[in-house]
């Protein structure tokens, strides 16, 4: 531009028509830009929702333990180390992990110039100050940190934990836990926290209406780029045909909780869904008392394992979606021994083990010994149309070969109870045996075992499990879990019916799902993955 | 008067601590413990150390009068506790936060029921057994006989799923309000109908009736002006009733709506073994149905000229 050309903008004025002309050419040029930077990051904007069944009653680390709440709280707030999909270990806020040979020091390596929702940086005093917070025995996730004495700032963006005793499932349970920032968690308390969380997560809290839903907005500044979508929602959805009508008019994209078996057949023949079928981690089974006389021999347990048709349970009750269990974990637990001794249906076998015993047939039909009947009470939720029929189903199994298993009904909070207390018989459901965290069945087996809802005091096995947590390798551990998933077939303290396949439904309309999915909470992790198309 | 108002009040208190008292205890003999719900599913060990350290963090280590008292003096002070389940969030929020939803769910089916069912009614009687009576009849048996649940899901399948014409949950909009408040109004509607339709009925042949008619008052005047009027009385009585119904009449709709109201609230409270909320949950309806039922009696004088509160 020469000087004789040049013009004084300011004093310079333009017709309406011009000023009109350039409104629309900047707003275009600025639509573009913004639009363009997006697409150019594979953005589409919009929102995906999901829908729960309860209600998200936190959104703070204590709170990560049902899926419901995991699928929000993982969105908001990153860990160290996450138990995915495949059920991997994938490093999320640890860029690498060392473990020292003897167990009993982790340095975690973290990402350098991630920012939290605030603006301040993460660093090692936020892992330093989640970490100790969170050991304290107050807190619901306090057990997961078992065997760690503290954590060292080795630099601004290296944390080493030091461990009192091995805990070979410290990495995969405790590097779970999502990190607060140090800073205003101290400030606001950890009630204050969970309703307001600030994390490194990909969204941040718009609105949080814990019985009706929680809406998440992108945060641009996450450390692995922004998120694809503009908001995630989470519905809560109690009843499930709802939840079914909900993702065919187009109301909800997925769904975090399962439908009914019906309606899943029907999505797996609709092309505009896709069905992520998936086993569960833990089997469906009917843990027994094996204090109770009746109950103690195992042969007399190993009998019901005989009586029990199994496969029909699966075909009749799920609708096939579920897998025959030979072992408490899983077949997709890497851990997993199929070399287990196994119980296919055999009642001639049960009635022959019964017998050699000693259990008579009674006048009748139940079967007796020193004046005792073996018979014993299989206590179910309350309300669980779910496996309730599967406890029928196997009470006429185990009539026929002379056992009675009455049937009762009982909250939820009462059968934990009775069980722990050792006050309850029997029970039927499938949370607690196996997960893909960790194969150590501490909780479930050891003798004092806090879950130990059996009894079950197995010398054995209690070496065993000792043994298997103070092994960080998990090649070393793989023989370990090997013998105690034998052992367990062996004394069956528990009657193993099958791994359920967790059936969640995801509408083609969000994309981004990976190919393989073998685990399928994790895939709610995972919100700034998924784009609406 | 003020005597009996007085003697009213004292007894509507005494019955409120009474109930205080009755829930605390339920809640206590409920078999189970929050504590082992709050720390999940048993996937991850448990310590008795943590057990012992959240029993201490919200006082259910005390002696069980202590609790209550506790409990009560807070209450009196108009803090209601937090909840055990969502920890941070305190209990008088959650409750203001859910008595909108359904008590505009309420107000809405009452209004409807009370539109649709007065003028059916007063028709079927009028013209008894004739096809007016007959439709109502069967309208109004319909209404009592259809589970609320039932109704609910084809309601839903034919006007969210079918016809795309309103949502199939959530009150994110005032459509959402559309299909559960018809569902409410429905059962309503069948029995304020039935009422007011025998109310009318035994109205008609009474002798004020014949002695207006013989008045020369017009038909429509004898039955708007001294039938209609006198027939009020017990639809009074049923939107009294009501009240004390809400937490139990709305926990279908509720759930199957996916609506965030009192009865929700209540059910998933209960199962939860989350004590603050249900127990003052109870003691807030505890009041309000102690009060509904005083200005129930103080209406009834209203309406009736022939009761007289002394």
């Amino acid at each position: 531009m020469s000087d004789g050309k040049r013009t004084n903008l300011i004093d310079r004025t333009i017709s309406r028509r011009q000023f009109l002309k350039y409104s629309v050419y900047s707003a275009a040029g600025v639509y573009v830009g913004v639009n363009g930077l997006a697409w150019a990051q594979g953005a589409s904007g919009g929102e995906i929702v999901w829908m729960g069944h309860q209600e998200v009653a936190g959104l703070g680390p204590n709170d990560i333990g049902a899926d419901v709440h995991a699928a929000v709280i993982f969105n908001v707030l990153n860990p160290l180390v996450h138990v995915n999909h495949v059920t991997e270990t994938e490093m999320v806020l640890a860029r690498e992990v060392e473990v020292a040979a003897d167990g009993l020091t982790y340095t975690f390596h973290l990402h350098q110039d991630v920012r939290f929702h605030d603006g301040s940086e993460f660093t090692a005093d936020d892992v330093k100050y989640t970490y100790e917070f969170y050991a304290q025995p107050g807190n619901t996730v306090a057990s997961r940190f078992i065997g760690m004495r503290e954590v060292e700032v080795v630099d601004r963006y290296t944390a080493r934990v030091h461990m009192d005793s091995v805990n070979a499932a410290f990495l995969r349970v405790a590097g779970e836990v999502p990190i607060v920032p140090a800073a205003y968690h101290a400030s606001v308390g950890d009630d204050g926290f969970r309703t307001a969380p600030i994390g490194t997560g990909a969204f941040t809290v718009a609105s949080w209406r814990p019985a009706e839903s929680t809406v998440l907005a992108a945060f641009p500044g996450h450390f692995r780029g922004a998120p694809l979508v503009d908001t995630l929602r989470l519905d809560v959805v109690p009843e499930p045909s709802v939840r079914t009508i909900a993702l065919l008019t187009g109301d909800a994209d997925g769904t975090v909780w399962p439908l009914s078996t019906e309606d899943n057949i029907d999505f797996m023949d609709d092309p505009d869904f896709r069905v992520v079928a998936t086993n569960w981690n833990s089997p469906r089974h009917i843990p027994l008392n094996t204090r109770l006389p009746q109950l103690s021999d195992k042969r007399v347990r190993q009998a019901m394992m005989f009586a029990l048709d199994r496969q029909r349970i699966v075909d009749d009750l799920e609708s096939g979606f579920g897998t025959v269990a030979t072992s408490h974990l899983a077949p997709h637990n890497p851990f997993y021994n199929p070399n287990v001794p196994l119980y296919p249906y055999d009642p001639e076998r049960a009635k022959s083990l019964l017998d050699e015993a000693g259990w008579t047939v009674g006048s009748d039909g139940i079967r007796v010994k020193d004046g005792m009947r073996l018979s014993f009470t299989c206590t179910t939720i309350s309300g669980d149309q779910t496996r309730r029929p599967m406890a029928e189903l196997a009470q006429i199994f185990l009539r026929e070969v002379g056992v009675e298993m009455q049937l009762a009904e009982a909250p939820v909070a009462s059968i934990l109870e009775g069980l722990r207390q050792g006050t309850l018989e029997a029970s039927l459901f499938n949370w607690t045996m196996g997960s893909t965290t960790d194969p150590s069945p501490t909780s479930t087996l050891l003798s004092n075992g806090g879950d130990n809802f059996t009894g079950f005091a197995n010398e054995e096995m209690d070496r065993l499990i000792q043994e298997g947590l103070n092994v960080v390798d998990p090649a070393a551990r793989m023989p370990i879990y090997a013998r105690t998933q034998e052992l367990f077939a062996e004394e069956v303290p528990a009657l193993l019916l099958h791994f359920n396949q967790g059936v969640l439904v995801f509408s083609n309309r969000m994309k981004g799902l990976p190919e393989v999915i073998t685990s399928s909470t994790p895939l709610f992790y995972r919100g700034n993955e998924y784009s609406k198309g | 008067m003020p005597s009996y108002l007085t003697f009213r009040i004292l007894k509507g208190l005494f019955v409120v601590v009474l109930i205080s008292v009755l829930t605390f205890i339920v809640m206590r003999l409920m078999p189970g413990d929050p504590v082992y719900l709050l720390l999940g599913d048993g996937q991850i060990p448990i310590t008795d150390e943590q057990i012992a350290a959240i029993r201490a963090k919200w006082g259910l280590d005390r002696p069980l009068p202590e609790q209550y008292l506790v409990w009560a003096a807070n209450l009196l002070r108009g803090d209601f506790g937090e909840s055990l389940i969502r920890a941070g969030v305190p209990v008088r929020d959650m409750i203001f936060e859910a008595i909108p939803v359904t008590a505009l769910l309420n107000v809405y089916a009452l209004g409807l029921a009370i539109l649709v069912a007065l003028p059916m009614g007063i028709a079927a009687a009028v013209r008894r057994n004739t096809w007016v009576d007959y439709t109502t009849n069967i309208v109004s048996a319909l209404g009592i006989a259809t589970p609320n649940f039932w109704l609910a899901l084809m309601l839903i399948v034919v006007f969210a799923l079918q016809l795309r014409w309103l949502p199939p949950f959530g009150l994110r909009s005032w459509q959402g309000f559309i299909l559960p408040v018809v569902v409410m109004a429905t059962e309503e509607m069948a029995v304020l109908m039935r009422i007011t339709r025998g109310a009318v009925l035994e109205l008609l042949p009474q002798d004020f009736v014949r002695t207006a008619r013989s008045k020369g008052l017009s038909e429509r005047r004898v039955l708007y002006r001294h039938v209609v009027a006198n027939a009020l009385l017990p639809v009074v009585t049923v939107i009294g009733f009501r009240v004390a119904f809400i937490l139990s009449g709305t926990i279908i709709v509720e759930t199957v709506f996916a609506l965030p109201g009192i009865g929700r609230l209540f059910v998933d409270s209960v199962l939860r073994l989350d004590y603050q909320v249900v127990q003052s949950l109870v003691v807030v309806f505890a009041v309000l149905v102690v009060f509904v039922n005083l200005i129930t009696d103080f209406l009834y004088a209203l309406v009736d000229p022939r009761i007289r509160i002394s």
